[in-house]
């Protein structure tokens, strides 16, 4: 992947989560890439992770076990977000 | 009929654009939920941010039993999750863990650590009465004010004309005490009507004598 492609996915992802968060206050500068979304950092809480994991079947086919401890860890961050987007998106 | 109920306080919330004859004088007013944590705020509607400011404001302390009624609820985002699942598509978890009627008292109650009682209450119509009721008991067990809350969301259009409702979200809140305050009064049976939180607000604003509902309410002057 070009690094032009991995910014857009990036941008496209931090778009994904203002809108599926309803997070207003949030703008696109306001999430850092490697802070963590959950708990500290954003202050994202378990409704939160359903609703992405939704948010990401619908927009890039990809469906997540919500038990899985591999879930936590593609949750982590923004860019552990992108990483499996850019490895199991299937569309 | 002897029913030793006051009202110390009283608030309300009408859209902007809400056409009413005679404005009550205690409403809130834009930005809504301004003392509400971002992450909480969110979730709410206007209705819900309303709702939460108002018992913020008669319940400063956190410490007063909170009752919260409405006759209806959040009928816009129950509405769309039940058109998702005619469509065969998977619903929101933020909607659906929402759709509870006591959603609004639990955002509430997190941003203000509120630890008394909580309630929420929808009665077909006979809202009002019930919050009077539920306050008095509270009253009765010992706590020395009760914040009851009417409120009502936005109808979808299309509910509009298959139920009873406003024609507006609206919401007014009140505190009750068993000795300080306007006294409450009851006269007779009401007519069984079904008061909205405008009636109220205008019954507590002045505007009639009396607020029918399965009770007829009086309210001493001020």
């Amino acid at each position: 992947m070009t690094e032009t492609c991995h910014q857009t996915l990036e941008i496209e992802l931090k778009r994904l989560i203002i809108d599926a968060l309803e997070l207003e206050d949030i703008t696109l500068a306001d999430i850092d890439p490697h802070a963590p979304l959950f708990g500290e950092g954003l202050g994202l809480d378990s409704i939160d992770a359903l609703e992405l994991g939704l948010a990401l079947q619908k927009q890039y086919g990809i469906k997540l076990d919500s038990e899985a401890d591999e879930t936590r860890r593609h949750f982590a961050s923004l860019a552990a977000l992108q990483a499996l987007v850019e490895a199991r998106r299937v569309n | 009929m002897s029913f030793p109920l006051y009202i110390e306080e009283w608030l309300g919330w009408l859209p902007e654009e809400t056409i009413i004859a005679n404005r009550p004088n205690r409403l809130i007013s834009a930005p809504l939920g301004g003392m509400l944590p971002a992450i909480l705020r969110r979730r709410l509607d206007d209705t819900g941010r309303a709702t939460c400011d108002i018992l913020r404001e008669l319940d400063p302390q956190a410490d007063a039993p909170l009752v919260h009624a409405s006759r209806h609820g959040d009928t816009t985002h129950t509405l769309a999750m039940l058109e998702s699942l005619q469509r065969g598509e998977p619903i929101s978890p933020t909607r659906f863990s929402m759709s509870v009627h006591n959603a609004i008292l639990g955002v509430h109650s997190i941003a203000q650590s509120h630890h008394r009682p909580l309630q929420a209450l929808g009665a077909c119509g006979d809202e009002f009465d019930a919050l009077v009721y539920e306050s008095h008991g509270y009253l009765m067990a010992g706590y020395s004010s009760v914040v009851a809350v009417f409120s009502e969301s936005s109808l979808p259009a299309a509910y509009q004309g298959v139920t009873q409702h406003p024609g507006t979200a609206c919401v007014v809140g009140m505190r009750f005490t068993l000795n300080q305050g306007r006294a409450i009064t009851l006269s007779k049976p009401g007519q069984s009507t079904s008061p909205t939180p405008v009636n109220v607000l205008n019954w507590l604003n002045g505007e009639t004598t009396f607020l029918d509902g399965r009770q007829r309410w009086h309210l001493e002057q001020e």
